[in-house]
């Protein structure tokens, strides 16, 4: 797949991987903080960076059934939290193609 | 040696005057040699020369006359124009007779007296009739006649000067010089020369090389613009219109890969005024692979050949880098390639390698850490861990008295030869992708992504859907989901080399992963994605020629210059082909195949082989490209298997997609 840098983003708060530090969304991108993950508190994106996505699968969900990606860290590898391919419900639509990232995953990074 | 050939003999059919006693002693053109000995008066006739060479040349060599004043009937070459250069070669290379009888056998003279004279003049100082001669050749004052007269006036004071006759230096700057029409500035920067205290400070001062030096040819090239040249023909007219016919020619050979000079002679210049050159694809031009290079486990990023060319440094994903030894054998079914060392500390991939001038020392980047190699023994002699992000360029300075680091923390770094911190740029404004020091020791050349500060990038906290994303920069990062990626800021950044000063900042259109600096230290060749190879113009920082073809979206893609006067350009590409232009027309010359699935990442010309070059891929593998002029083309074996020493090294598989086991899902939430 050859060779690639991460990418980097610009923004007033910028939130990395804490194990690595890898860029990987801004607050600007951020659409709601009312979510939970398996460590507490998530947040949901519209645009993440330097992760990469597993395989799809079908999970029940507190508001319904989802498909839904696994989405790990490109540089250090660590589980970060996933990404909606569907949504079952109508009214949960809004979230497909966006991005959960768990809080305690996350650090502040320039 | 014959010296040059006298220019102040001058033909005279009607009336051959009392001939000239001087007879041989040539006087120069004026242009190839300083020694005079000057003839004594105008016209030694032709006849008495070949007499004194004890032919008895018939005096009356008939005049042949030819209708039209063409060269050929069909031809715009000006016949009289032509014969007149011919002649002046003639003279000038000591075919002094062969001149006379052109001469007279075409009725065309070379130069009329009058400028004989002139040059006679100027160069044995005789300054009143030069300037007199001036106005008979036909200078007239409002076609600089001043302006000559000035030159000559300037010419006269200094040697004035030089030769400390003060007094009469003074005459000529207030009678002469100061009364002309030149700037104040000029005056007075004449003026003062007169505090020199010597004639060495005056030369030196003057940048003016003095009576017994080239000075007065210098006049009288100078001169020449004001003087038509159908008078008095440029010096090696002949010469220089051929010279030209040579460049003409070498440019508009695509495929030149052989040395040709212009000054000095080279057997293995091709170039003879009896055929157009043009260079054979097939015979100068590295398209073939010779060889293939199998030893790393893992995509290959990086290739760069020593500077004495005999070793090659490889290396990428699977985080070792190798050093091959490329064997003597010009025969390829003989040639060997082995693997000399494998140097395997790093932790991670690696994306950079650096030979040291004296190739004794390589350096290999690998994520936040540069390690230094000693070439002879394979061991890591140094590890440097200043950087706080990727490390993403490494360039000895030209001298090899020490190195300059570059990375994604938007450092820039030098070091010493010995690995000792010297200089820091501190944080600069780009994420360093690449960078290069000019081989003049001048610049260094920096692209990157341009950071914003975070005040700068209109800060509105909060959550909510915002309608403006702040877009993501740069990088041809990781691949899923760029589908937002918006316009990014990426930007070259010259620096001056010794102040550590921004001389440019310039803002590129895409993302940039590559920068080499030409030979010269003019150009500076980026790629840039999309799809993009930039030449640009250092001095005027302007983009003076744009390759393309070649893939490049997502990978670092790496390009070179390469072959005689570095003459191609040549790079990587995702399409897993090498792409090669020439570099002062832009063609696409060739688009190798060969590498297997995935991008060409990285290509290293060899310098000191201009028909070879290595190429590096995804496919685990490296190539060596060739001409395969060597007579004898030699059959199979032309895949050439790697040296045992680094196969089934340990090898630990770090791919990320890994582990996808955990079925247990998160929670999830809603507003």
């Amino acid at each position: 797949m050859g060779m690639s840098y991460r990418q980097y983003l610009q923004g007033a708060r910028i939130y990395g991987c804490s194990r690595c530090r890898t860029h990987l969304a801004t607050i600007h991108s951020m659409i709601s903080r009312a979510f939970n993950g398996q460590h507490g508190r998530a947040y949901l994106f519209d645009v993440v960076v330097n992760v990469v996505e597993g395989e799809p699968a079908d999970r029940q969900m507190t508001t319904g059934n989802h498909t839904v990606r696994d989405i790990y860290c490109v540089k250090c590898g660590a589980t970060l939290g996933w990404k909606y391919d569907r949504a079952y419900e109508p009214s949960q639509r809004y979230k497909e193609g966006k991005y959960i990232l768990e809080r305690n995953l996350l650090t502040d990074v320039q | 040696m014959p010296e040059a050939g006298p220019s102040s003999i001058a033909l005279n059919i009607a009336s051959p005057k009392s001939a000239v006693t001087n007879g041989f002693s040539p006087a120069t053109n004026g242009h190839t040699n300083g020694s005079l000995s000057p003839t004594n008066g105008v016209g030694a006739a032709p006849w008495k020369l070949l007499s004194m060479n004890g032919k008895s040349a018939s005096p009356a060599l008939a005049r042949v006359n030819l209708p039209g004043s063409t060269l050929y009937e069909d031809s715009f070459v000006d016949r009289e124009e032509f014969v007149r250069l011919v002649i002046q070669s003639l003279r000038d290379v000591g075919y002094i007779e062969s001149a006379s009888t052109l001469e007279a056998e075409s009725g065309y003279t070379m130069e009329t007296p009058e400028v004989s004279d002139f040059r006679q003049y100027i160069l044995e100082a005789q300054w009143d009739e030069a300037e007199r001669a001036l106005v008979q050749l036909g200078v007239a004052e409002d076609e600089g006649l001043w302006e000559a007269k000035f030159l000559i006036s300037q010419q006269k004071y200094l040697e004035f000067l030089e030769a400390e006759n003060t007094s009469a230096a003074l005459q000529v700057l207030r009678n002469e010089l100061a009364p002309s029409h030149v700037d104040s500035d000029q005056l007075h920067s004449l003026s003062s020369l007169m505090m020199c205290t010597d004639a060495a400070d005056l030369r030196q001062r003057a940048g003016w090389d003095g009576a017994s030096g080239s000075s007065r040819r210098r006049l009288l090239t100078n001169l020449q613009r004001y003087i038509p040249s159908s008078l008095m023909i440029p010096p090696r007219r002949l010469s220089t219109l051929l010279s030209q016919a040579v460049l003409y020619q070498r440019s508009h050979c695509l495929y030149h890969n052989v040395p040709l000079s212009l000054t000095s002679p080279n057997p293995r210049s091709h170039f003879s005024l009896y055929t157009d050159h043009h260079c054979d694809r097939e015979k100068h031009f590295p398209k073939a692979t010779t060889a293939i290079l199998e030893g790393h486990v893992d995509e290959v990023w990086a290739v760069e050949w020593s500077h004495c060319g005999t070793r090659l440094a490889t290396a990428g994903k699977d985080k070792c880098a190798l050093i091959w030894r490329i064997g003597p054998e010009k025969d390829l079914s003989t040639r060997t390639y082995t693997v000399d060392f494998v140097l395997s500390d790093h932790q991670d991939a690696i994306g950079y390698l650096a030979w040291s001038l004296d190739d004794s020392i390589l350096l290999t980047a690998s994520d936040d850490c540069v390690r230094m190699w000693n070439t002879s023994s394979g061991i890591c002699i140094r590890v440097l861990k200043e950087h706080t992000d990727t490390v993403t360029s490494l360039a000895w300075l030209p001298d090899g008295s020490g190195f300059i680091s570059g990375g994604l923390d938007r450092k820039i770094i030098l070091w010493d030869a010995d690995g000792k911190r010297r200089d820091t740029w501190g944080t600069t404004s780009i994420r360093v992708t690449d960078l290069a020091v000019t081989p003049d020791f001048s610049r260094v050349v920096a692209v990157g992504m341009h950071y914003l500060a975070p005040s700068a990038a209109g800060s509105t906290t909060g959550s909510g859907r915002s309608e403006s994303i702040t877009p993501p920069t740069g990088g041809g990062g990781a691949r899923p989901n760029n589908t937002a990626s918006r316009e990014s800021e990426n930007r070259m950044l010259i620096y001056d080399l010794a102040t550590k000063q921004t001389e440019a900042s310039i803002r590129l259109d895409g993302e940039t992963t590559s920068v080499k600096i030409s030979p010269d230290s003019q150009y500076a060749l980026i790629n840039q994605a999309p799809d993009e190879i930039h030449l640009w113009d250092l001095s005027t920082c302007r983009v003076v020629r744009r390759f393309t073809g070649q893939h490049q979206g997502r990978h670092v893609i790496r390009s070179c210059f390469g072959g005689v006067d570095s003459n191609f350009i040549v790079s990587g590409s995702e399409d897993g082909n090498v792409y090669i232009w020439h570099r002062d027309s832009g063609t696409l010359l060739e688009v190798l195949p060969g590498h297997g699935a995935g991008s060409v990442n990285s290509v290293s010309w060899n310098p000191k082989i201009e028909r070879l070059f290595a190429s590096c891929s995804d496919d685990h593998t490296i190539r060596i490209w060739e001409a395969l002029e060597t007579s004898e083309r030699l059959s199979s074996t032309e895949e050439e298997p790697e040296g045992e020493s680094n196969k089934g090294k340990g090898k630990s598989r770090d791919t990320l997609d890994g582990h996808l086991d955990n079925g247990s899902g998160g929670v999830d939430g809603a507003f």
